[in-house]
């Protein structure tokens, strides 16, 4: 490999274990963030026998998070069987929080800091944290800082007077700058790349069919740990068709016209996009010497990853297009190219994401002008593409995608080898609110 | 990057300074706006559309504003606008500061137009250098000026101009429409074509084409905005005009909702390039077309020229314009530009 | 866990209970570490033939710091807490009499949770008349004396065979399994025991102490039960459960210190998977099959999938993973397989059920001559009624009856099973190849 990345030592998967995805409001209702990144690390000790391990770190964060759950890993840490002295903190970085925090403790493994880590997600809409509007909020602010009741009255006449700042806000996927949700930004992508319905039913039916063949297989078996009652992700739906998707209306993107004047068709539905999801999911790490020292399976090397930004907010780029960029930073990097690579995950935030991933991609002009690339960047081919389901299928509570994702790419490339004798690889790219991309390359180890 | 905006959209700059003819009259203190409504409101009974509008001479000006005591508005007026905390007055808050002295002219008995029923029809702001709260030799001097036909009247400029140490700080020109005037010599109101010679060169540049041709952009943003923002803006702004308070006071002026301050949006809008890019000294536009309905929902596309085809540096040393519509439906509200100059 | 009778009838109405006639069942002694082997002293009892021996049970006994007696007189106040019958020396039915009504005379004074253990050999081919009449006679002695012991004590045999010693490790292993607490709910069993090739020193408080075991079904219940008691033993265990059942699986091997494997038995390459989860530990040395499933229907009424999934589950997946595992040539393996009392008795609406329990009676002394080739054994162990969230769904007047027909009159603790499956699956206990030990209190009916 020509590569300019200063050697250091590997840090190796050596498993994962999420608990199943469940739809906003179904099984894990009443159920917190911190119960749920407990029950995934639980799964995780139970699976690798690390009762009372004592691990070099456990990273990981939430997305929607309570107040109280300032320390949401380390508490989770202490919940479970893991030794209490394995230290533990939080990260947010969108729905790139997960595979930002293997990014993180990687990177302590490789420098020799840590020996072992976990990291992972969690999140949940069922049980998101509600605020208080900011008039409310200013007013028992003040109330808090007031000196003596009087003040403190003073402070909170005010909300008497207006029953309506009682009124809760629920967090929302609007970006903050843009006021758009997520799914208008893509939309809003998708329009400009021509992506058509068509194409995006079927990134969902083969999400979904890929997924159930998975879960038939046995794929999710070390994988998975029950939870609530729940063994399968329940936004899976097996039986779906093309018929079935192309009844569904659309949800996004609606009344947006085109350069000639002629409204764009609107293509995105709730079938060919992620639903709101609950769910938690961890990935054990170590140095090669720690694995095998316990005789711990070595599923794959995170051999490096990548992390973009896009100039969203003004509309130069898509919302989500972050990984477009990342990716051929992160390959010429390793002195790779698509054809080098296996299994590309790319995290299906919506159906159009991923195609105008790839579209930007084969697009010569978008590579030149947008990536400084000398040409297009390359095909991907389809059969290598999500091959056992993604976010569409799975769903996609934020933070918990990453570690999905991860052990899923570890596995695939972990068997590939041991079927083929050579090495392979997975890319993982997945898009972030605030056009944020982060990405990783995975080998088989 | 002059490219943006029509040449002379906001005068000379070299030229500063009330037009010589004019006659400056100094002010202790910056009128206080209340006051002022309601002197314009009985005054615009007496004026009454006629053919022969002239306007008057007469400039006012006041010396060593107080800016420091300006520190809990201008932070309101951020919060409510979605600027950034700062020092630095933006030229929103600029031209909210001049405003009142801008009034005091058309307040004027013989100020020929009724300031009550007058159109914003578009705001075109230079701003030089920065206006720091707390900063001293603050001076705002204000005039009407370029009365000149409209399709549906008479319009005409308010000019601002702020000093700071004796240094042109801001310059900014709001051009109302008074429907039914006409000026002397032109006649009955010429149905110009919008864009067409009626129009001066202020007129912001926009991506689309003519009025009648506009075609949504893409958007990249949107604004949902609540029946409060009329208010919250008229409290910072001081321009309590009925028709943004309540839906009551918007009926009685011929709206069926109250409808949002145009210049709360443009403001928005610049606010939302923000002051990071935008750069100390800029240009800032805004044209307005149909009034947003509160509460209502805006798409915004904020874009940088050279995206929208201006030939102009790309990225936001380039500049940006902005469209807003009602959401879902191509009905334009307003259009404008923001540069670093 | 005991179960309301119990409980009642142990309680302030217990005298009543006991003037209507009504089931005795007393509160069963269970192991708890520390506590002592047996609630009082222990009589050793032969014929004259089998003095020698008797001795040499004298000597072993006493090295475990008993109170060993050779004459039934106690002191006032005094109970015994065992009484251990030496028959290996009898030729004839006849020369066994005196022991066993020496035996008799003191029950009377055998404490609560007492034992009564004979010590005889086995019935072989080729024995003279006499000599097999007089071993075989053993058994129906200890079956009967099992139903005659009241207040949770019980009467079982160490049956030797193939000419093993007295003082074998096999043979002292299973005595002391059967004085002990751990032994709570068998009841009128034997069990051949032949020499055992272990030679070492037994860890009597951790007898499993760095063994690997496997235990599947071990998500709840029996299975989880085993798990804990192999793990109090030392054993490092690796649990394995279905994937639905995950959840608790994971809690059950963080419990234990183990390792959580979701398998379903019945996958084709379930042995692999087995191993590869039990290699990085240093194993497997012990495999329990524990997994079963039941899906009652009177024969009449019985689908396929019912009959196949039952069979499927509790027979064939055994036979797959233990042909497995020898083929990839696992040395020293203890297999202990889940039977049941319905695959020796029968039971209404289990044909299939029954037919997979017997099933296993059979594969465990087929596989056993298989296994003991590589060092290995194969047992099985036959739970009769236990208290479990399985028998929690039969209906109360069928639950109710189920717990009162064995000589214990209640039913068993999933702990119960775990104990003698610990017991047949440590090094101790290699002697004791091919068989199936009943852990029933006695149960009503079949052999």
């Amino acid at each position: 490999m020509a590569s300019s990345i200063p050697t250091t030592r590997e840090a190796v998967i050596i498993g994962g274990n999420r608990i199943p995805f469940s739809r906003a409001g179904k099984k894990y209702v009443r159920t917190s963030n911190q119960d749920m990144f407990t029950a995934a690390l639980e799964g995780l000790v139970a699976r690798f026998g690390l009762q009372n391990e004592l691990l070099g770190e456990v990273v990981g964060g939430a997305v929607l998070k309570n107040s109280r759950d300032f320390n949401l890993i380390r508490e989770s840490v202490l919940g479970s069987s893991l030794a209490p002295a394995t230290p533990a903190y939080d990260l947010q970085q969108a729905c790139g929080t997960g595979l930002e925090a293997a990014i993180a403790v990687t990177n302590k493994i490789k420098l020799g800091q840590i020996e072992s880590a976990v990291a992972g997600g969690t999140d949940t809409i069922s049980d998101a944290p509600i605020a208080v509007g900011d008039k409310l909020r200013r007013a028992l602010l003040q109330a808090s800082h007031a000196r003596g009741t009087g003040d403190r009255v003073k402070a909170l006449l005010p909300v008497l007077g207006h029953p309506k700042w009682l009124a809760p806000e629920t967090p929302d996927t609007g970006e903050p700058r843009t006021g758009l949700s997520m799914g208008e930004h893509q939309a809003i992508t998708t329009a400009k790349w021509g992506i058509t319905r068509e194409a995006q039913d079927e990134i969902a039916l083969k999400s979904h069919q890929n997924l159930y063949r998975a879960w038939e297989e046995g794929f999710f078996d070390d994988l998975v740990t029950p939870f609530r009652g729940l063994s399968r992700d329940d936004n899976l739906r097996g039986d779906t068709s093309a018929e079935k998707l192309a009844t569904l209306k659309p949800v996004f993107g609606r009344g947006l016209t085109g350069e000639d004047g002629s409204p764009l068709p609107a293509t995105m539905t709730a079938g060919n996009s992620t639903p709101l999801t609950d769910g938690a999911s961890t990935v054990l790490f170590g140095s090669r010497d720690w694995a095998e020292e316990r005789d711990l399976p070595v599923l794959a090397k995170f051999v490096d990853a990548e992390t973009a930004g896009v100039d969203f907010v003004h509309g130069h780029e898509g919302l989500l297009m972050a990984p477009v960029a990342a990716v051929p930073r992160l390959l010429t990097r390793n002195g790779l190219t698509l054809e080098d690579i296996d299994f590309f995950e790319i995290h299906e935030a919506f159906a159009a994401t991923v195609l105008t991933t790839l579209a930007a991609w084969e697009d010569e002009d978008y590579c030149r002008d947008e990536l400084g690339l000398a040409g297009a960047f390359g095909k991907v081919d389809r059969d290598k593409l999500n091959v056992n389901g993604s976010s569409l299928a799975a769903g996609h509570p934020f933070a918990a995608t990453g570690g999905r994702i991860l052990a899923t790419a570890a596995k695939l490339v972990h068997a590939k080898a041991a079927e083929t004798g050579t090495p392979a690889r997975a890319l993982i790219s997945v898009c972030a609110a605030g056009g944020l991309g982060v990405t990783a390359l995975v080998e088989s180890a | 990057m002059i490219a943006v905006t029509g040449a002379g959209g906001v005068g000379s700059v070299a030229g500063a300074g009330a037009p010589p003819s004019y006659a400056v009259t100094e002010l202790a203190e910056l009128p206080a706006l209340g006051g002022l409504y309601a002197r314009g409101a009985v005054g615009s009974v007496a004026k009454r559309p006629r053919a022969d509008v002239a306007l008057p001479p007469a400039a006012y000006r006041v010396t060593d504003v107080d800016t420091t005591g300006t520190g809990p508005r201008l932070a309101a007026y951020q919060r409510v606008v979605g600027e950034p905390a700062s020092d630095v007055l933006s030229a929103g808050f600029l031209h909210v500061l001049a405003f009142p002295l801008a009034t005091a002219v058309m307040v004027r008995p013989d100020f020929p137009l009724g300031l009550l029923g007058m159109v914003h029809l578009r705001n075109a702001v230079r701003v030089l250098r920065p206006v720091r709260l707390g900063d001293d030799g603050v001076e705002v001097t204000a005039w009407a000026e370029n009365a000149r036909a409209h399709r549906r009247g008479v319009q005409v400029d308010l000019v601002a101009e702020i000093l700071a140490a004796g240094e042109l700080a801001y310059r900014g020109v709001s051009t109302y429409l008074a429907k039914g005037f006409t000026l002397p010599g032109v006649g009955a109101a010429e149905p110009g074509r919008p864009g067409g010679s009626a129009d001066d060169g202020a007129r912001p540049r926009t991506s689309g084409a003519g009025r009648d041709s506009w075609v949504p952009p893409l958007p990249t943003a949107r604004w949902r905005l609540g029946k409060d923002i009329g208010p919250a803006y008229g409290a910072v702004s001081g321009d309590r005009n009925p028709i943004h308070l309540s839906s009551l006071g918007a009926k009685a002026f011929g709206f069926p909702r109250a409808i949002a301050h145009g210049m709360y949006t443009a403001a928005r809008a610049l606010a939302e390039v923000g002051p990071a890019r935008r750069g100390d000294a800029y240009e800032w536009t805004a044209e307005f077309f149909k009034p947003v309905l509160l509460p209502g929902s805006v798409d915004l596309a904020i874009r940088y020229a050279s995206d929208a085809g201006a030939d102009v540096l790309p990225g936001s040393a380039g500049g940006f314009v902005y469209d807003g519509w009602r959401t879902g439906r191509a009905v334009r509200h307003l259009a404008g530009a923001v540069a670093p100059l | 866990m005991t179960d309301s009778y119990t409980r009642f009838a142990n309680g302030g109405l217990k005298p009543l209970v006991k003037k209507l006639g009504l089931p005795q069942p007393a509160i069963l002694r269970r192991h708890k570490p520390g506590s002592p082997l047996t609630v009082g002293p222990v009589l050793v009892v032969s014929d004259d033939a089998s003095a020698a021996d008797a001795d040499a049970v004298t000597t072993v006994l006493t090295s475990w710091d008993l109170d060993v007696r050779r004459s039934p007189e106690l002191a006032e106040g005094e109970r015994f807490g065992a009484v251990v019958l030496v028959l290996t020396g009898a030729e004839h039915p006849q020369d066994v009499s005196a022991a066993v009504l020496t035996v008799g005379g003191i029950l009377r004074r055998l404490a609560g949770n007492g034992r009564v253990v004979t010590v005889s050999r086995a019935p072989a081919a080729g024995d003279a008349p006499a000599l097999a009449a007089a071993r075989a006679g053993v058994e129906g002695f200890v079956r009967s004396l099992g139903k005659e012991l009241r207040g949770g004590s019980t009467a079982n045999g160490v049956q030797l065979a193939d000419g093993a010693a007295v003082d074998s490790v096999s043979a002292v292993a299973t005595l002391r399994f059967f004085l002990s607490a751990k032994s709570a709910y068998v009841d009128g069993q034997l069990l051949p025991v032949g020499p055992s090739t272990f030679s070492g020193d037994i860890d009597w408080d951790r007898p499993l102490a760095g063994k690997v075991a496997v235990v599947t079904g071990a998500a709840r219940g029996i299975g989880a039960a085993i798990a804990r008691t192999m793990a109090r033993d030392g054993a490092k265990v690796v649990v394995v459960d279905v994937p639905p059942a995950g959840e608790a699986l994971s809690a059950v091997a963080n419990s234990v210190n183990g390792v959580a494997l979701q398998l379903d038995v019945t996958a084709e390459d379930a042995a692999d998977k087995i191993l590869a989860a039990a290699k990085p530990l240093g194993g497997p040395d012990i495999l329990v099959h524990n997994a079963g499933i039941t899906r009652d229907k009177l024969l009449a009424n019985m689908k396929a999938d019912r009959w196949d999934s039952v069979i499927a589950v509790n027979l064939a997946s055994q036979l797959r993973i233990n042909a497995r595992l020898l083929e990839r040539g696992v040395e020293g393996l203890r297999i202990v397989s889940l039977a049941s009392t319905s695959g020796i008795a029968g039971n209404k609406g289990q044909t299939n059920y029954a037919y997979s329990k017997a099933g296993v009676i059979g594969h465990t002394a087929a596989t056993a001559p298989l296994v003991a080739a590589a060092g290995g054994t194969a047992n099985a162990v036959a739970p009769g009624f236990i208290e479990t969230e399985m028998t929690a769904r039969i209906p109360f007047a069928t639950r109710s009856v189920a717990r009162m027909l064995p000589s214990l009159a209640q039913g068993g603790e999933p702990v119960d099973i775990a104990e003698a499956i610990c017991f047949l699956a440590s090094d101790p206990a290699s002697g004791v190849n091919g068989q199936t030990l009943r852990v029933c209190g006695q149960h009503l009916v079949g052999k």
